[in-house]
């Protein structure tokens, strides 16, 4: 079963040069009950990709075309004011990036939380009150303390557990996760992980989250999407994309991450620099320009997503290596 | 060669901030009207006088006259026309904030440059006596000093506005210096072995000077008011043909706020400083965004 | 709480050093007069005949003492005084003290004063909310440029534009003192009619003098709070426009009031010129009338009495940024 289907999505940005596309043309499906991974270098949409599961693509950007299925709301870049509003937060959670300040400094926690309440009309504000206490309390803190804090009196790490909680609290089904562990030290960030995934297979969540870190990914996700330019490059099922990456973009990716063990000489970083919005090529193929496998073919077509099994990858040079494998077999 | 490349970055810098310069003007109109408006006093005042006869001739049978074609703002008690009046003295109110500005620029700079790098007391120092001054109503005190201080010449009332104008300056360029330290600047520049003096005068000053400039207007403004306001309370010994004389003898001598026939008199030096303002307010606006690329909206 | 407590005796110890610091400097000024107006007034009994000793009192009862000792223990009395509130006699109103004086015209300043920052408070930070919604349309365009057209325009410029347009061109508002001297005071409504008539032209000053700066500044911070990232998490939280809109408002109001106190103490300042201009008798005019007549006793606690409201302002503001910041609250002082 799916529970949200991304179809043919582009958001476009308004810039001085026209609109530019930060995201253009994905197509995901997030299975129900599935962690979905995206992984990107900055500038490569995924934030943009992340806001437009809520329809929340801040101006001067907006969704120029496609559309966002979600289960039990149907295509939410059609819905507009209160009933879009509801959507987000009772509907699809959203747990912004750690390194950001998502909680008014002047309120407590506590009274955040019931603004929340009131806002999606919820009848008992005690019920919600417990509901938040015992979620805080799962995640190890002390849920009636932290209700009275105020965000500078909680750490960087306790404010992202308040943002989870927040972002479940009204039992939102879908959660996207936009950096999550960003600028949390490494142990915050391993308790963090461990949080989402049980809470994630507790409550039967379908969960989106976004990175820039393949450790992340590899720690929690069940699927696993690349992007690059704005493009999906590669998706699939995590363990099989990370053991056999087939875009080559993906290749250089994990050739650059480092090994605890072996020689550090090994891990390669990828040549070149990410595209900005300015700079990616307007047709074509997004990467060619750090891909050691350029053709000629990916100056002017833009690959397609092709299949393979349960993977989809954009890449002339994988269609075509696996087009003369299956000659050969 | 650092030096080289540091040179050569900073010429293309400067052409391309002229370029901007040029873009934030041409964007808004208004900005290049504060520039003529700027411009035309600083032609008013060193010209002006030179069109009119040392003593303006009276005219005993037309005093608080209307406005005609001959006495485009009227004249006043005496008879003498209003106009003429506004132009010669506009010359004491620039040559006194000319002084005043080179007071404030010079004292507000060294003293904010040496504070900021300094730090430590002679700071703390300074920061509680540009506090203090801070919290003392200007014009009260220059009030109570002009029972002291005479402010004979525009020469000494630009002396005695700038001595107590450098705080705001000295302020800003003090935590100007500072954040440059913040962000290593300082630093980096001690570690390629350049000199303090170096530092100072090719590093930090030229980027300090859109800012130091910006401060100086504001405070410019403030000093026009307040000599301008002094004399039209009536404090100092009287003046001829100066704009604050002028208001003082529109409104209590001629009765402008309850006639209409010293309204022109009145007028006329209120349009001079509200357009002087203008100018001054367009020019620092167009400053703000050449230096503040935040301020750009999309 | 005990956080605010030491937060309020810090504030009124350094008040209280910058009272002392003004009233030292204003001493010294009076003191260092050329041609002392008191000795002249002595020398000139004595050359008329009369005996030093009864010379010497005549000037202590129109001067309120005189100066005798040095300067030292000139200054000693002086302080002396100032601790008893005595702050000598005024010249211009024979054998009237300076703090009764004083008391009488305050009331004349400091209603006037909080009456205008209240109303230019009010409008210039909805108008500056507005400036900050349409910042990119003309109107927002207008109200800026109106904005720092105002804050830059000096207050006695505004009060003679007011006064030839509502008092003279219109002749709707007068513009003299501060009530119609036909009427007889009393609590009737003709006198309070009277009262808020000749109150609006001042009040209308003070307001417009301020509501430049609460434009620029609210549109600024509302700028500045509308790119913050909880307004953004806010929203996708599906939060009610109107809490969203509280959290703005609540969070960009509050830089402003630190400039609250810059503001209150520049009208205090400002009163000078505008009860000059409309004949109102308050704190400033009693500054000009003393320092025309020489009045120093006068001049010198009018100048303490102005610099000791602006300083007074200075610390309510902070008090008030206090209990409504948390971040200050709790003692933790906030990085900006």
């Amino acid at each position: 079963m799916t529970a949200v289907r991304i179809d043919g999505l582009t958001v476009v940005y308004k810039t001085p040069l026209g609109e530019l596309p930060a995201v253009r043309d994905v197509s995901l499906e997030l299975p129900a009950g599935s962690i979905t991974g995206i992984v990107g270098e900055s500038g490569s949409g995924k934030s943009t990709l992340a806001l437009s599961l809520l329809n929340a693509v801040q101006p001067p950007g907006r969704i120029a075309a496609g559309s966002v299925e979600i289960g039990g709301l149907g295509d939410i870049v059609g819905l507009k004011g209160e009933r879009l509003r509801q959507a987000r937060g009772a509907k699809i959670g959203y747990v912004f990036q750690a390194a950001q300040n998502s909680l008014n400094p002047l309120k407590t926690v506590g009274k955040q939380l019931l603004d929340l309440g009131r806002s999606h009309g919820v009848a008992d504000l005690r019920a919600l009150v417990r509901e938040a206490r015992e979620l805080l309390g799962r995640m190890g803190m002390d849920g009636a303390r932290v209700l009275d804090s105020y965000q500078h009196e909680l750490s960087g790490g306790m404010r992202q557990r308040v943002g989870i909680m927040l972002a479940l609290v009204l039992n939102a089904h879908v959660v996207v996760l936009d950096e999550p562990t960003t600028a949390l030290d490494m142990i915050t960030q391993a308790t963090i992980l461990k949080i989402i995934r049980e809470i994630h297979a507790e409550r039967g969540l379908t969960t989106l989250v976004i990175t820039h870190d393949i450790g992340v990914v590899a720690e929690v996700a069940d699927r696993l999407a690349v992007m690059y330019g704005g493009r999906l490059v590669e998706q699939g099922p995590t363990r099989e994309v990370l053991a056999s990456p087939r875009h080559p973009y993906t290749r250089g990716l994990i050739r650059a991450i480092p090994r605890l063990t072996g020689d550090i000489g090994l891990a390669q970083a990828l040549p070149g620099r990410p595209p900005t919005l300015a700079t990616v090529p307007r047709e074509g193929c997004v990467f060619r320009e750090r891909c050691p496998l350029r053709m000629e073919v990916c100056e002017s077509v833009d690959p397609p997503s092709a299949a393979y099994g349960e993977r989809l990858v954009a890449c002339h040079a994988t269609a075509m290596a696996g087009a003369t494998r299956e000659e050969t077999a | 060669m650092t030096s080289v490349i540091l040179e050569t970055s900073s010429a293309s810098l400067r052409r391309n901030f002229w370029r901007g310069v040029w873009r934030v003007m041409k964007r808004k109109p208004s900005r290049m009207a504060g520039v003529l408006i700027l411009i035309g006093f600083a032609f008013m005042a060193t010209a002006g006088p030179l069109f009119y006869p040392d003593n303006l001739p009276r005219d005993v049978n037309n005093t608080y006259g209307p406005m005609t074609w001959e006495h485009p703002f009227g004249t006043d008690g005496q008879g003498k026309d209003v106009l003429a009046q506004v132009v010669t003295g506009s010359q004491y109110v620039l040559l006194s904030a000319l002084v005043t500005a080179l007071i404030t620029v010079v004292l507000g700079t060294a003293i904010g440059l040496f504070s900021g790098f300094k730090r430590g007391r002679w700071d703390t120092v300074l920061m509680r006596l540009t506090d203090m001054k801070l919290t003392i109503p200007g014009l009260p005190l220059l009030l109570v000093l002009s029972t002291v201080w005479k402010f004979g010449s525009a020469v000494e009332m630009g002396l005695v506005l700038g001595l107590l104008n450098w705080g705001t300056v000295a302020r800003a360029v003090r935590s100007q210096t500072l954040s440059l330290r913040e962000r290593g600047f300082i630093e980096a520049a001690r570690g390629l072995g350049l000199s303090t003096g170096h530092i100072i005068g090719k590093e930090l000053l030229p980027t300090m000077a859109p800012y130091i400039a910006m401060n100086m207007l504001i405070s410019v403004t403030g000093a026009v008011y307040a000599q301008v306001g002094l004399f039209f309370l009536g404090v100092l010994p009287y003046e001829a043909d100066n704009w604050g004389v002028m208001l003082n003898l529109a409104v209590f001598g001629g009765g402008a706020m309850t006639t209409a026939a010293a309204l022109p008199y009145l007028l006329a030096p209120l349009l001079a400083i509200l357009l002087l303002t203008l100018g001054i307010v367009l020019v620092v606006d167009a400053m703000d965004e050449i230096f503040n690329p935040r301020l750009r909206e999309e | 709480m005990t956080a605010f407590l030491r937060r309020l005796a810090g504030h009124v110890a350094r008040g209280l050093a910058m009272i002392f610091v003004v009233a030292t400097i204003s001493f010294f000024i009076v003191r260092n007069i050329p041609g002392d107006p008191m000795l002249a007034l002595y020398e000139k009994l004595v050359t008329s005949g009369m005996d030093p000793a009864a010379a010497s009192q005549a000037v202590r009862v129109a001067y309120g003492f005189y100066p005798s000792g040095s300067l030292w223990e000139q200054y000693v009395d002086y302080m002396g005084g100032l601790l008893r509130l005595d702050l000598g006699t005024s010249v211009t109103n024979p054998g009237a003290p300076v703090t009764g004086v004083l008391a009488e015209a305050s009331k004349w300043t400091v209603l006037p004063v909080l009456a205008g920052t209240l109303l230019s408070f009010l409008v210039g930070v909805i108008m500056g909310v507005y400036a900050a919604v349409r910042r990119s349309g003309r109107l927002g365009d207008i109200l800026a440029i109106s904005g720092s057209l105002l804050h830059g325009v000096p207050q006695y410029v505004l009060a003679l534009l007011l006064g030839a347009i509502f008092g003279t061109t219109l002749a709707i508002l007068p513009t003299d003192g501060t009530a119609d001297i036909l009427i007889e005071p009393g609590f009737t409504p003709e006198y309070i009619g009277t009262l808020i008539e000749h109150a609006t032209l001042p009040v209308l000053t003070y307001a417009l003098a301020s509501y430049g700066g609460w434009i620029l500044a609210m549109k600024s911070s509302v700028v500045t709070v509308l790119g913050d990232d909880f307004i953004l998490a806010a929203e996708l939280r599906g939060m009610k426009r109107s809490i969203v809109f509280r959290y703005i408002a609540r969070n960009a109001i509050l830089p402003l009031f630190t400039i609250l106190a810059i503001s209150m103490g520049l009208l205090f300042a400002g009163a000078v010129f505008i009860e000059r201009i409309f004949n109102y008798p308050g704190l400033g005019l009693m500054l000009i009338e003393s320092v025309t007549n020489r009045d120093y006793a006068l001049m010198g606690g009018a100048f303490l009495l102005i610099t000791g409201a602006t300083i007074v302002a200075n610390i309510a503001a902070d008090l008030l940024y206090t209990v409504i910041d948390p971040r200050v609250r709790s003692g933790e002082e906030a990085a900006a």
